[in-house]
């Protein structure tokens, strides 16, 4: 029997994410999976290790309290900001993708681009 | 001798500050500035030869817990030759209209991001430079704003940041197990582990984004659109395909070393080294663009590297890293003379282009000496690690397969000679710029400074000494000689009129199926492991 807790669940949303990638051919769908998929590694990293009943590493804690790993919670910053920046990115891309060849379907756009070649 | 840290801020504080100077002092003040980093990228090299490894802990923290630089042997190799392509490349790209200030911020930055990627110790900082060199190289591609280029460089971006999610998530996993983050740590509290089975998923999740940079076999199909976009310029396909993709491959060896006490995976890398090859050489003679075939050919070359480097023999391995150097500079002088090519006869087709060497002279030499270093002719750069890495095989079945694979390059580049024939229909020699002559000129000898001082080279980089014979090692000689005869009767007699290898042409792998093929290999690593360990 498998725990439900964030290591799970975070690695279940992961394959949903990366399902929505084989499996739609839709730009934005594909860009939004890659969302799912970075929320889900977020998820794991914050919640792998944690004791039950730690505090966040936030001010001055108290020494008796067990304090989080701080680690992984200050990549994960880093890692929101990249998620943040490469989602726009690419919805940037898509505008211009979408001027150019008028279609949100992978296949179409792979289409006309050898077409255009 | 400057701190480590200031060779990888410095070109981007640069690339920013120049934008204050006019495009005409700046771009002067550009070469100039490019030859004092790798000036000091030189020094930091003698140093690191002398004294051993350099380690730099940013922050002022202890060791493990902040961001630490670290200069090895091979690393710091890596870096001097990441300076001498870039100072090759903004040599190059003096006179061109697309120069502009943002181009020469896009592209200081990407050197210095792809030098903190050689640097870096710490697995994270490798992913958050790799993503942001990702996002660079997107916008370099797009850079002339065609519409197949933007497609192309749509379908990198979103490809490699799927790949490098794969790689995060390993990530995760390994310090959920580990609790470290740093190469070095890595190795120490690997060897610690007595139970290889839960290192498996972490392993297979990064091998898999690794592999994708690298461009193995399965997962190679965005390197040629990448690489070979009709319209990217062709500094940016140059670097691309000479410097960018070895950063898989260092990365690979990395891993790999980190790995080696509990996961060993090196049989199956050669196995798949050896497929990528003959794909690469395959799907590489059935284009008939310029662009396009060098791209194949660089997966090509990737396959014999990957060979090399996991053969598990010291020649090899060494030969391995000796072809990673040789195919920076032989590649990127053909991406550039191709480019040259194509401004000049406006066209990409290979038919259509004849007569170059009449045409255009300089080029024509520039392009026979980079061809002749990539097919391993005798006393050229290329037959020197192709000679390491197949003395290294000997006696096991790759030894005759490299023999195969040295064939096929031989035939695509017999057929990529062909434009250097004939007539071009045109009276008199095109006029050039200088700069860019000269560049490709001195890059295509150091092809073959590279071949003449092999040996010699290989103990200055690497500090390890194979005592290679040039020319008296006849069997090598005769070897390539009777290649080469077959590779010209086969092209002649097969190919000449139809070319068999069109119909994979039409096999192109989409957005979707890309991902899926990375899910695959994702999903046959771990069976793999499982069946293995």
């Amino acid at each position: 029997m498998i725990a439900i807790n964030g290591e799970s669940i975070s690695i279940l949303l992961f394959f949903v994410g990366v399902y929505g990638l084989i499996a739609r051919r839709n730009t934005i769908k594909s860009i939004m999976s890659i969302s799912i998929m970075q929320v889900a590694i977020i998820l794991y990293f914050i919640t792998a290790n944690i004791a039950p009943g730690s505090v966040p590493p936030i001010g001055d804690v108290a020494q008796s309290l067990q304090v989080a790993d701080p680690l992984p919670q200050a990549l994960m910053i880093t890692d929101i900001v990249i998620g943040i920046g490469v989602t726009a990115a690419g919805l940037t891309m898509f505008i211009h993708l979408y001027h150019r060849f008028g279609s949100t379907n992978w296949q179409k756009i792979m289409k006309k681009r050898n077409h255009h070649d | 001798m400057i701190n480590l840290h200031w060779l990888i801020l410095l070109p981007i504080i640069f690339g920013t500050v120049v934008k204050l100077i006019p495009l005409k002092t700046a771009k002067k003040l550009i070469v100039l500035f490019q030859a004092a980093l790798l000036l000091s990228s030189a020094m930091i090299f003698i140093e690191v030869r002398k004294n051993g490894t350099i380690l730099e802990n940013i922050g002022g923290w202890p060791d493990t817990i902040g961001i630490t630089l670290r200069a090895d042997l091979l690393a710091s190799a890596m870096v001097l030759l990441t300076c001498l392509l870039f100072l090759a490349m903004i040599t190059f790209v003096q006179n061109k209209h697309y120069a502009d200030h943002l181009f020469f911020f896009l592209f200081l930055s990407l050197e210095s991001l792809i030098v903190g990627i050689f640097l870096s110790n710490d697995l994270f900082n490798i992913f958050v430079l790799i993503e942001a060199a990702t996002l660079i190289i997107t916008i370099l591609i797009m850079y002339k704003k065609a519409n197949v280029a933007i497609y192309d460089g749509m379908m990198y971006f979103l490809i490699n940041v799927v790949a490098m999610s794969f790689f995060l998530m390993g990530l995760g996993m390994l310090y959920k197990k580990i609790g470290v983050l740093d190469f070095y740590a890595l190795e120490t509290a690997l060897s610690q582990v007595k139970d290889p089975q839960s290192l498996i998923l972490p392993y297979a999740f990064m091998i898999t984004a690794v592999s994708l940079k690298a461009a193995l076999m399965p997962l190679f199909s965005w390197l040629p659109k990448a690489h070979g976009t009709p319209s990217a310029p062709s500094v940016v396909s140059a670097i691309l395909s000479g410097l960018y993709v070895k950063i898989g491959i260092y990365l690979f060896i990395r891993l790999q070393t980190a790995f080696l006490p509990l996961i060993d995976t090196s049989e199956l890398f050669v196995i798949l080294g050896f497929i990528t090859a003959i794909v690469g050489f395959v799907l590489a003679f059935a284009q008939n663009d310029l662009k396009l075939l060098l791209a194949y050919s660089t997966v090509s070359q990737i396959g014999l590297i990957m060979i090399g480097i996991n053969m598990g023999t010291p020649h090899a391995y060494w030969g391995g890293l000796y072809h990673i150097m040789n195919h920076a500079v032989f590649k990127s002088t053909l991406f550039l003379t191709a480019g040259m090519i194509i401004t000049e006869y406006q066209t990409r087709n290979m038919n259509e282009i004849k007569g170059v060497f009449r045409h255009m002279p300089t080029v024509g030499v520039a392009t026979v000496l980079s061809i002749l270093g990539i097919v391993g002719a005798p006393l050229f750069n290329g037959s020197i690690s192709k000679y390491l890495i197949s003395y290294g095989s000997t006696g096991t079945w790759i030894e005759y397969g490299l023999i195969f694979i040295n064939l096929g390059t031989i035939i695509v580049f017999v057929k990529y000679s062909q434009l250097l024939f004939g007539d071009s229909n045109k009276k008199e020699t095109a006029h050039s710029d200088i700069l860019e002559k000269a560049v490709v000129l001195c890059l295509s000898i150091l092809c073959f400074l590279g071949g003449i001082l092999g040996s010699a080279l290989i103990t200055l980089l690497f500090k390890v000494n194979f005592p290679v014979d040039l020319l008296s090692d006849g069997i090598k000689l005769l070897l390539f000689l009777a290649s080469l005869l077959i590779g010209i009767l086969i092209y002649y007699g097969l190919f000449k009129k139809k070319n068999y290898f069109a119909v994979f042409n039409s096999i192109e792998l989409g957005f979707n199926e890309i991902c899926l093929s990375i899910t695959l290999f994702f999903a046959f690593m771990v069976v793999y492991l499982k069946i293995t360990l």
